[in-house]
């Protein structure tokens, strides 16, 4: 169980919508924002994936795995292949999984330098 | 002294004019390619589809009208017939569920035609006299559609393929082609929203530039099988900025999401390992 969990309007929207798969394992009516540590970033298609760890309520770490989209849009859209690096740590918005499986739906990122990817407003 | 040389008595046999007429043919076809190709509209670039709808195929019968294709009750009304408004009807339950088999999700074959009039990422439309190539990013796929005169092949020389055949012609500033011999519902849709067409299917499309620099794509859709009367089907594109470049699209590259025979969509970790916690049984 993570330590951040809130509902807002669904903010995954159009985004996956074009995934090459269903988006229908992510709820869109929840959004979790939290604090992570980056531990991998892969660059590929068909999507991305942001690996982050995450403390549990307990305070341990689990490692998540949260999925965007594919790299040819997002570097049209700014996105680079060094976006996140691991070691990064974060804010992180995304939809979880229906099922609370470790994995999500990216919405949008923070860096500690004030640097926002995705949607963060 | 000869001017194009030739030492032969073979090519000596032929001297003067008609020599230099056979030496000049390839840059008098070059110049009559060029002149060709002069006359053909501009293209050129990257574009970007206009109607997105999550790729809903017809966005002008959508209901709700920003129904998403994949979105729960979102779908399109096509003329269909009584039986494949049934077919129809029972891929949306699927996607109710979230168990459509949406072929292109398994990262193994092409949207085919018409969908790839439809799909996120970008387009390239290559225009040469003899052939137009619409190539797009995300599959990728590749539309070839022959302006050389020729007509569609025999039947005997054709079988279903996912881009089918497609022969068209010029006029003046218009693409207009016909495509045939599509692989339909066996193993293609064309869109998430569960709609499928038959391998009956025709396709008369006409291409061009609007005033406002839209390339406007109109579709008029037969198939005996599946509708009732025409479907037509509009949609645009927008070029984007000059500079923009398409990439490679490869979906098998790192496919985290395999899909099971019940049409579960799954989620895998770095190792490969399922993620979810419910996995229904096929």
């Amino acid at each position: 169980m993570i330590r951040t969990a809130f509902l807002v309007a669904s903010l995954l929207l159009a985004s996956f919508a074009d995934a090459h798969h269903s988006s229908a394992m992510f709820d869109k009516n929840r959004v979790v924002e939290i604090t992570a540590t980056v531990t991998e970033f892969q660059w590929t298609n068909p999507h991305v994936w942001i690996e982050i760890n995450i403390a549990n309520e307990d305070g341990q770490e689990e490692a998540w795995s949260i999925e965007g989209l594919g790299p040819n849009s997002l570097f049209r859209n700014g996105w680079r292949p060094n976006s996140f690096k691991a070691g990064d740590v974060i804010e992180i918005r995304f939809n979880p999984m229906h099922d609370g499986s470790n994995a999500g739906g990216f919405i949008g990122a923070k860096f500690s330098d004030g640097r926002t990817l995705g949607r963060w407003d | 002294m000869r001017p194009f040389g030739g030492s032969s008595g073979i090519i000596s046999a032929f001297d003067s004019v008609p020599v230099m007429q056979m030496r000049l043919m390839p840059i008098f076809l070059l110049l009559v390619c060029q002149s060709a190709a002069a006359e053909l509209p501009d293209w050129s670039g990257v574009w970007q589809r206009v109607e997105g709808n999550g790729g809903m195929f017809d966005v002008s019968t959508t209901e709700p009208p920003d129904g998403r294709a994949g979105s729960p009750g979102a779908r399109q009304h096509p003329p269909l017939t009584e039986r494949w408004e049934a077919k129809y009807r029972a891929n949306l339950a699927l996607v109710a569920v979230d168990r459509l088999p949406d072929p292109i999700s398994r990262c193994g074959t092409p949207a085919g035609f018409p969908r790839l009039l439809a799909l996120p990422d970008v387009y390239e439309f290559i225009v040469r006299p003899e052939q137009t190539w619409i190539i797009t990013e995300n599959g990728p796929n590749i539309l070839r559609i022959y302006t050389d005169g020729r007509s569609h092949p025999p039947a005997e020389e054709m079988w279903p393929t996912f881009t089918g055949d497609s022969v068209g012609r010029w006029d003046q500033d218009v693409l207009s082609f016909t495509t045939i011999g599509m692989i339909g519902e066996s193993q293609t849709v064309l869109d998430r929203s569960g709609m499928v067409l038959s391998d009956q299917a025709t396709v008369a499309t006409r291409m061009s530039l609007t005033d406002e620099g839209l390339l406007r794509a109109e579709l008029e859709i037969d198939d005996p099988l599946a509708l009732t009367e025409t479907w037509h089907v509009v949609r645009h594109f927008r070029r984007m900025p000059h500079g923009t470049k398409a990439y490679d699209y490869a979906c098998a590259e790192n496919n985290r999401n395999p899909i099971t025979d019940a049409g579960q969509t799954l989620t895998l970790d770095t190792e490969g390992k399922v993620i979810d916690k419910v996995i229904e049984d096929d």
